[in-house]
C-alpha cells in the first residue's frame, strides 16, 4: 500500500516565489545549514573513532532491513512482555484512530508531543485537535512551529529558518493571549526561558505524552529516544499515558547494532559527538517503580514504507534523519525549507516525499528541487545514493508522460538530431540563422521553449559564428591543400 | 609521437570553440598528436539528467562509436587517450554510460547479449577518458617552485613541449579565481588538478569561500528553475565579489558549464569579469601571455583563433 502525505498547501511556483522573496529567512537558513555542516566536518575530523563507527552502523541498517518484518515481530513479542501495546498502522487514519481511542477510554484532554517526524507525516495534532484534544509541541524549535502555524522546515532544526525577532515577536503574542508575561528580551536564554516556563505547565497538566523514536531494538524490545532538550523524557514519563509512532524503518536488530548508531544522528546532524539526552524506553511504570507512564503503546508506522523493501530505493529507508543532507544542499540553502511543501525537505525529502506520497503528490520535487550536485551524497552518514534516486525519480516522471508535450517533444527532436553527426552539425547551422532574432548587443537575450528559461535570467554568447567542427575541418583542409 | 583523441563537448563546439582550440594547440606543443574525430556531438548528459533516457542513450551511443578505434588501424595499438574538456561529461561518460546503453539496449527489446556488448563498448570508452586538467597534471612533475617543469620522462610530453612556461618574470604570480564544477569534484574526485596545473602555469589559484557549493547551473534544473539558479549563482558571484577585492584577474574553470551560468548572470547584471576554460588558461600561460590584457581579450573573443582578428 502507498502511503499518504498531508498536501501541500500552495503551489509550487508560489511556494518557490514566497521563498525567494524572503531575504530574511534565507540568510538565517544559509547560515544555519552551513554552521551544521561545519560542524559536521569537524567533528568527524577530531574524532578517530567515529569513521569506523559509521561504517558499521551502515551495514547495521542495511542488515535490518533486510529482515525487517522478523525483527518487528521479536520487538513486538518483546515490548508486549513487558507489559506494553504494539500495533501496527497501515497510513495516517489508523493512527489516528488508535490514539483517539485511546484517549477516549483514558478520558484525556491534553497532549505533550515530543519532536517526531512521523506525527507530522500523518498530520497527527490536526487529527487531534479536530477531535477537541489540546495539544503542545515541547521541543523549542516545534513549539515556535507549532505558534507560527507552519511546518517545520528542517527535519533536525525545525525552526532555523526564523529570526530571534520573530521568535520573540511569537512569544510576545502567546504571552497576550495567556495573560502572562512576554519574554524580557530577545536574547536566546531569555527566550528560552519563557518557552521552559510555559511548556513547564503543559508538561504537568498533560494526560497523554506522544513521541517518535529515533530507533527500536528488536533484541531487548526498546524504543530509543535522542534529545537535545529533555522534553522527550518529561513526554515520555509525565503523563499517565505514553504513545510512541515509529516508522517501522527505525528497526535495528541487536543492542551492538544499536551502539554504533546511537551517535551517528548527532555526528552528522549538529557535530556533537552524542545528543545530549539518550532516552532507552521498555514499557510502562512497572511495580514498585516511582515513575513513568501506566500505560505505553508502540505504534508501528507503515505508511508506504514497507512497499519499497526489494525496490532500487530500499536504501532510503536506512535515513537517520540527521540533516546532513539539507546542510550541504545549494538548493536547500537559497529556498529553505517551508517551499519543499512537504514535512521532508532537502534531498531527503524530494526522494522520500514522493516515494510515500506517490510522485502525483510532489511532482516538481526531482526536477525542481535538486541541481544533482551531489553534495547529499556525500554527507549522507547512511551512504544513501539519494542522487541516483532523484534521477530515477525524474525518468519515471518522464515514462508516465507527467512533463508538458512541448518539453517531451523538444527532448525527442534532440535526442534523434545529436544522436547522428550530420543531425548535429545541421542544427548548429539551424540555430546559428535562427537565433539571430533573439541577438542584442552580441548576446543572446531571449530563446524560445525550453532554452527560454535560460534567459530568463542569464544571457548567454551567441552560438559562435564557427564550430569547433568546422574550425577543424578548415584547418585540415588548409594542411591537407598547402 | 603520442596520439590523444579530443572529445570538445557539445558547448564548447558551439558556444566556445576557442576553449578546443586552445586545447589543440596546449597538447601539440606537449608532442601531442591531437585527433578529432567528426562523428562526436553531445555525451547525452542533458537529456539523462532531465530524465529522458533513451534519447541520453542514443546520443551516447553514438559518441561511443565516434571514438572506437576504426578497423584499420592496428589492433595490437592501444586505443588512444581520449582527453574532454569538461569534467561532467567525462563523469557521465565514466559513472553512468556503461549502466545507460546497456540498460536502454534492453528496454529497447535487444537480447543480453547485445545489450553487454554495449556496456563493454561503453566501459571501453570510459577507462579512455580523462578531463583535460587530470591529463595534464599527470603529465608534469612539480619543479622545485613548482613551476617550469616538463613531463616525466618516456612521459607524452617529453618530446621537447615547452611545458609550463609561466606568465612572465614577475615576481608575485597573478591571482586567478578556480572553480571547480560539482561533478568534476565530486564524481571525478579532481579536486586538486586543476590548482596544480593553474599554479604550474605560473599564477595562483585561489579558490572561493563555499567553494563546494554549486554554482547553480544545473543542466535541466537550470532551465527549469531560472529563478533559484539565478540566486545560486549570485551566492556564488557574491564569493566572486570578494575574491575579486583581494585582486583576481579572472575566473577559470574546467566546466563551460559554470562559466556560462556565472558569466551570463554577471552578464545580466551589467557586470564585466573575464571567465577562461582552463584550456585558455594554460593556452595563454604556454605563450607567455597570461596577463590581464591578454585574459581580457581571450575571454571578450568568441572566435576560433582569437588572434587572427
Ligand atoms: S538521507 Fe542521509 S544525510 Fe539525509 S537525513 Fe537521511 S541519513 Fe541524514
Amino acid at each position: 500500500m502507498p502511503g499518504e502525505l498531508p498536501p501541500a498547501g500552495a503551489t509550487w511556483p508560489e511556494r518557490r516565489r514566497r521563498a525567494l522573496a524572503d531575504p530574511a529567512m534565507r540568510a538565517a537558513v544559509a547560515k544555519s545549514t552551513r554552521s551544521l555542516a561545519v560542524k559536521k566536518e569537524a567533528v568527524f575530523a577530531t574524532y578517530p573513532a567515529a569513521e569506523a563507527m559509521r561504517k558499521r552502523a551502515v551495514i547495521a541498517r542495511r542488515g535490518s532491513l533486510a529482515r525487517v518484518d522478523a525483527l518487528l515481530d521479536e520487538l513486538t513479542r518483546r515490548v508486549e512482555a513487558r507489559g506494553g501495546h504494539v500495533v501496527r498502522a497501515a497510513g495516517p487514519a489508523d493512527v489516528g484512530r488508535y490514539v483517539l481511542d485511546v484517549a477516549r477510554r483514558r478520558g484525556v484532554q491534553r497532549v505533550v508531543k515530543s519532536k517526531s517526524m512521523a506525527t507530522e507525516e500523518i498530520a497527527l495534532n490536526e487529527q487531534l485537535e479536530n477531535a477537541g484534544l489540546h495539544v503542545r509541541e515541547t521541543d523549542l524549535g516545534e513549539y515556535i512551529i507549532q505558534l507560527a502555524g507552519e511546518r517545520p522546515a528542517h527535519i533536525l532544526v525545525p525552526a532555523s529558518h526564523k529570526t530571534r525577532q520573530q521568535v520573540r515577536a511569537l512569544f510576545d503574542e502567546e504571552a497576550a493571549a495567556c495573560a502572562v508575561d512576554p519574554p524580557v528580551g530577545d536574547a536566546t536564554p531569555e527566550l528560552t526561558a519563557f518557552a521552559r516556563r510555559q511548556l513547564r505547565a503543559d508538561f504537568l497538566a498533560a494526560d497523554m505524552g506522544i513521541s517518535g523514536g529515533n530507533f527500536l531494538v528488536a533484541e531487548t524490545g526498546t524504543l530509543v529516544l535522542i534529545t537535545n532538550e529533555g522534553n522527550g523524557r518529561m513526554t515520555t514519563s509525565l503523563p499517565r499515558v505514553h504513545i510512541a509512532v515509529v516508522g517501522i524503518d527505525k528497526i535495528v536488530a541487536t543492542w551492538a547494532d544499536l551502539a554504533d548508531l546511537l551517535q551517528q544522528p548527532a555526528l552528522s546532524g549538529t557535530g556533537q559527538r552524542l545528543s545530549t539526552y539518550t532516552t532507552f524506553i521498555t514499557g510502562p511504570r512497572r511495580e514498585g517503580e516511582l515513575d513513568g507512564p501506566e500505560e505505553f503503546h508502540l505504534v508501528l508506522l507503515d505508511n508506504g514504507r514497507h512497499e519499497l523493501l526489494g525496490t532500487e530505493f530500499v536504501d532510503i529507508l536506512a535515513c537517520i534523519r540527521c540533516g546532513a543532507c539539507l546542510n550541504v544542499c545549494p538548493v536547500f540553502r537559497t529556498i529553505g525549507g517551508q517551499a519543499y511543501g512537504t514535512m521532508y525537505s532537502g534531498p531527503i525529502g524530494v526522494v522520500l516525499t514522493p516515494l510515500l506520497g506517490g510522485l502525483e503528490r510532489a511532482p516538481e520535487l526531482p526536477k525542481s528541487a535538486c541541481a544533482l550536485c551531489y553534495a547529499c551524497a556525500d554527507a549522507c552518514p547512511m551512504e544513501i545514493d539519494l542522487p541516483r534516486h532523484i534521477l530515477a525519480l525524474r525518468r519515471t516522471e518522464v515514462e508516465r508522460g507527467m512533463e508538458p508535450w512541448s518539453d517531451r517533444l523538444t527532448f525527442e527532436l534532440w535526442g534523434r538530431f545529436w544522436a547522428n553527426p550530420a543531425g548535429f552539425r545541421f542544427t548548429g547551422r539551424i540555430a546559428r540563422l535562427g537565433q539571430r532574432v533573439y541577438v542584442r548587443d552580441g548576446r543572446l537575450k531571449g530563446a524560445p521553449g525550453l532554452v527560454g528559461g535560460w534567459t530568463a535570467t542569464r544571457n548567454a554568447p551567441p552560438l559562435a559564428r564557427e564550430s569547433f567542427h568546422e574550425w577543424w575541418a578548415r584547418r585540415r583542409a588548409s594542411r591537407t591543400g598547402s | 609521437m603520442v596520439r590523444a583523441q579530443l572529445f570538445v563537448t557539445c558547448m564548447v563546439d558551439l558556444f566556445r570553440p576557442r576553449a578546443g582550440v586552445a586545447a589543440v594547440q596546449v597538447l601539440e606543443r606537449r608532442g601531442v598528436e591531437v585527433e578529432f574525430p567528426g562523428g562526436q556531438s553531445c555525451c547525452g548528459q542533458f537529456a539523462y539528467n532531465a530524465g529522458h533516457h533513451r534519447e541520453a542513450a542514443a546520443m551516447g551511443r553514438q559518441l561511443v562509436r565516434a571514438f572506437e578505434p576504426s578497423d584499420a588501424a592496428s589492433p595490437s595499438a592501444d586505443p588512444p587517450t581520449v582527453i574532454a574538456l569538461s569534467g561532467s561529461c567525462a563523469a557521465m561518460i565514466k559513472h553512468e554510460m556503461p549502466d545507460l546503453l546497456e540498460r536502454d539496449a534492453l528496454q529497447r527489446g535487444r537480447t543480453p547479449a547485445t545489450a553487454a556488448r554495449w556496456r563493454r563498448r561503453a566501459e571501453a570508452l570510459a577507462d579512455r577518458v580523462v578531463e583535460l586538467s587530470e591529463w595534464l597534471d599527470r603529465q608534469a612533475v612539480p619543479g622545485p617552485e613548482g613551476v617550469g617543469t616538463r613531463a616525466e620522462s618516456g612521459g607524452p610530453a617529453s618530446s621537447g613541449g615547452p611545458g609550463y612556461a609561466g606568465a612572465s618574470g614577475s615576481s608575485t604570480p597573478l591571482k586567478v579565481a578556480s572553480h571547480t564544477g560539482c561533478h568534476m569534484r565530486r564524481l571525478l574526485g579532481a579536486t586538486e588538478a586543476p590548482l596544480s596545473v593553474l599554479r604550474r602555469a605560473g599564477v595562483e589559484p585561489v579558490e572561493l569561500d563555499d567553494a563546494e557549493q554549486c554554482c547553480g547551473f544545473g543542466g535541466s534544473f537550470g532551465l527549469l528553475e531560472p529563478d533559484i539558479s539565478a540566486a545560486m549563482a549570485d551566492a556564488k558571484l557574491a564569493n566572486l565579489a570578494t575574491a575579486r577585492g583581494d585582486g583576481v584577474t579572472c575566473l577559470v574553470s574546467a566546466d563551460l558549464g559554470c562559466l556560462m551560468q556565472l558569466g551570463g548572470r554577471l552578464d545580466r547584471q551589467g557586470d564585466a569579469f573575464p571567465m577562461l576554460h582552463l584550456a585558455e588558461a594554460v593556452d595563454l600561460a604556454d605563450r607567455h601571455r597570461l596577463t590581464p590584457a591578454d585574459i581580457e581579450r581571450t575571454a571578450r573573443s568568441q572566435e576560433a583563433d582569437p588572434d587572427a582578428r
